[in-house]
């Protein structure tokens, strides 16, 4: 296959995903719709850790700190922080909060970028998990900022669209759970392109030259620093919007709604998803939206035998499940779904290339 | 193409006729002709997955009541979905349970976070909050403003100052250091404590907070200790209550401890103690609304036999000896006592009216004299308590009952 054919292959690809997204809330229930919305909100998370982590191979634990800190943004603009003391009066309507939100986790994350840059590999793993582990703790200390461990309440008032009505726009009512979807999954979308568009140029080039080899980057003119810290800004940017948008589909934040554990899953997110790619990301993202449910035996976890669905109802049975089901998945595909992806075309040309000889 | 979306259009078709159906005889979403469905969330995994016994004892409750024949001629069925304690998986589990799966009731949701983050959300559909388990002020408390919300356990606040009065009342100039988990239900036993301390000779020292998230709370109980206190109260989950009595015992510091009533389980201060190595759990003080599993006073009581074998039947491999079970059970007895009263045609505004107007003096589970009851003014379901001291490896119970007074 050339270049071209690639690209046109991939082009045809997306336009029919994009077509799937649009139509897919017709097929499944109201509720299922919300449910893939937070596929979409996990998706732009796992777009950005994967411009940090895959394609320029710093690794990052911290992903839900970020992302915490676009979702403390978007509630304080909303609600306002003067309940608790703060200086924030809010007002503002959910969806404009969301650039805001990337804006502020993007500096966050340039600011975290520049001392990240004298760390490498797992230092910067341990320094990048440290910010995950001290976020909760950190939002519950500025309570009068951000409402202490009760949080910040949004379903109900007046700048969340849609709690329970409809929702009017362009001429189209969409139920609550609806616009959800199509909010995330729009934002998705672009997001996907965006990320696409910065990867394919010479940015993307100068993020795999750092991946591949610091020293050879270095001598063909890469500047390390440059590209270090804006891969960190552009990444936590993508977790910020993530995070704004994961705070208004549950109309509720408080700083255990974004544990240590949700930057794990992120990673585990791109892994599954597959490292240096972007469109098996959808899968990650899908992992980590469901994989919990199924582990408890809902949805496709009904189809496991009786005899496993009476064990994950047990305490510490839904983990014990998804901690199987991942060692499994890493065994059938080890480089992800995005490495499937690619065998499967290597298989396809190199097929072809024999029957043409 | 159309011969693929046939099977599609046909399961949307289906999932579409299923609120119908459930709609059938009038009576509210979630109630069949033959079925109550309920759900709730409870964290299986997590920082907090010791608390899951309680839907499980609550949920063997139900099967036992359902082998009778049910409640109102119908099945209860109780669906339990796993939150990990974070209040944002709170919030999807229950609009899932609620739009998608259509219960009757949201019963036993567990924690005091999780159950803020969707109160408003509840009170907005009109679908009941069901004896919360949380011992917050604001559930009873702000009952006007959410109607459909009520709890259960004693308050945070009745307790907490039980043990100011306790402490006031037995120790002159007691020096009091806290451990408390920095979150409301934290915050409201500490600061009931105080109250109950006020003009006595006795004050706290010294109250170090501790997340949820962290992995221990040994730099806080060496403060503690450092702050001079001589009488430590322990305002805990029971994982971390556990640590407090380690480390307490690996500092050599000997203080009369308070246990607060949610991490107080036999089950818990059994492995407190270490396997008997660890003395600083003699003579703790707490108090329970709840008999005792392992106090031998119980051991031919009918309600205690009853709860033995229930557990055994419907929950194959659960340690009796966890309380938590029987608290599900005591829970899930009010339940089945409200969904018997409703009738052929249950709704959700007949359950809450119900919830609002308890009296009941019976339940098997609780301490004889304990009873559960609201009325007009009067939403804290449960506002009695026992105090008891640990002693050689069991809770002795002291005093009379107490009966909060504040609400």
């Amino acid at each position: 296959m050339t270049a071209r054919t690639t690209r046109i292959i991939g082009f045809v690809a997306f336009a029919a995903f994009v077509a799937f997204v649009a139509v897919l809330p017709s097929f499944i229930g109201d509720f299922k719709a919300r449910e893939y919305s937070y596929v979409g909100i996990y998706l732009i998370a796992l777009l950005g850790l994967n411009i940090l982590t895959g394609y320029t191979g710093q690794i990052s634990l911290g992903h839900g700190a970020f992302m915490a800190i676009g979702g403390y943004t978007t509630a304080i603009l909303m609600a306002g922080n003067e309940q608790f003391g703060g200086p924030i009066s809010g007002g503002m309507k959910d969806v404009w909060t969301l650039p805001i939100a990337g804006l502020v986790a993007g500096l966050v994350g340039l600011a975290f970028g520049i001392p990240a840059l004298r760390l490498s590999g797992l230092y910067l793993a341990l320094a990048t998990f440290a910010i995950a582990v001290a976020m909760p703790s950190t939002a519950k200390r500025f309570e009068e900022f951000t409402g202490g461990g009760s949080g910040i309440q949004l379903f109900g008032t007046p700048e969340l669209t849609g709690s329970i009505s409809n929702v009017e726009i362009f001429g189209l009512s969409f139920s609550p759970n609806d616009w959800m979807y199509y909010l995330a999954w729009s934002i998705a979308l672009v997001a996907f392109a965006v990320a696409w568009l910065i990867l394919r140029g010479r940015t993307g080039r100068a993020f795999r030259a750092v991946r591949d080899s610091e020293i050879a980057a270095v001598s063909s003119g890469v500047s390390l620093a440059r590209y270090k810290t804006l891969a960190f800004a552009i990444s936590a940017a993508y977790a910020g919007v993530a995070g704004g948008l994961f705070v208004i589909a549950s109309a509720f934040i408080n700083p255990d709604a974004f544990p240590v554990a949700l930057s794990i899953y992120l990673l585990v997110g791109i892994v599954v998803g597959g490292l240096g790619g972007l469109s098996g990301l959808v899968f990650g993202a899908i992992f980590i939206a469901f994989l919990p449910l199924w582990a408890q035996g809902q949805d496709l976890g009904s189809l496991l035998p009786d005899r496993i669905i009476a064990e994950t109802q047990k305490p510490g049975g839904p983990a014990m499940v998804y901690g199987i089901v991942l060692i499994l998945l890493m065994f059938a595909i080890p480089n992800g779904v995005g490495g499937l992806f690619r065998r499967i075309g290597q298989l396809i040309s190199s097929r072809r290339y024999s029957r043409a000889k | 193409m159309r011969r693929r979306f046939a099977p599609i259009a046909a399961l949307a078709t289906a999932l579409c006729a299923i609120p119908v159906a459930l709609a059938g005889s009038g009576a509210d979403p979630g109630v069949s002709s033959t079925t109550i469905l309920i759900g709730g969330t409870s964290p299986l995994t997590g920082p907090a997955a010791s608390y899951a016994t309680v839907a499980r004892g609550a949920q063997a409750y139900f099967d036992f009541i359902n082998a009778k024949g049910g409640a109102a001629k119908r099945k209860i069925e109780y669906r339990v979905v796993d939150d990990a304690y974070n209040p944002a998986q709170t919030v999807q589990a229950v609009r899932r349970l609620v739009e998608q799966d259509n219960v009757f009731a949201v019963f036993n949701t567990l924690g005091t976070e999780a159950n803020l983050a969707i109160r408003d959300y509840l009170n907005q559909v009109k679908v009941p909050q069901l004896f919360v388990a949380s011992g917050a002020t604001t559930w009873g408390r702000d009952a006007a403003k959410y109607p459909w919300t009520i709890g259960f356990q004693p308050s945070y606040a009745a307790e907490g100052l039980v043990y100011g009065q306790y402490i006031a009342k037995t120790q002159k100039k007691a020096k009091v250091g806290v451990l408390f988990q920095n979150d409301d239900y934290g915050k409201d036993l500490l600061a009931s404590l105080k109250s109950g301390l006020s003009r006595s000779g006795s004050k706290v020292v010294a109250a170090e907070p501790y997340q949820v998230t962290s992995p221990d709370v040994g730099s806080q109980i060496g403060k503690l200790k450092a702050s001079g206190a001589n009488v430590l109260a322990i305002f805990a989950t029971p994982t971390f209550a556990i640590q407090a009595y380690v480390f307490a015992n690996r500092l050599g510091w000997r203080p009369l401890i308070i246990n607060n009533a949610v991490s107080a389980t036999s089950n818990t201060m059994t492995l407190a103690s270490e396997g008997g190595k660890n003395k600083s759990i003699e003579g703790t003080i707490s108090t329970t609304p709840l008999k005792d599993p392992l106090n031998p006073r119980w051991k031919k009581d009918p309600g205690m036999k009853q709860y033995r074998a229930i557990l055994a039947k419907y929950a194959k491999g659960a340690n009796p000896n966890d309380a938590n079970h029987l608290y599900g059970m005591a829970v899930a007895y009010e339940t089945v006592g409200l969904l018997k009263g409703l009738g052929a045609n249950p709704t959700r505004a007949g359950l809450m009216a119900r919830a609002r107007s308890i009296a009941s003096a019976k339940n098997p589970f609780l301490l004889p004299g304990v009873s559960v009851k609201t009325g007009k003014g009067d939403n804290f379901p449960l506002q009695q308590g026992q105090l008891q001291r640990w002693m050689k490896g069991r809770w002795v119970p002291f005093g009379g009952l107490w009966t909060s007074k504040r609400n």
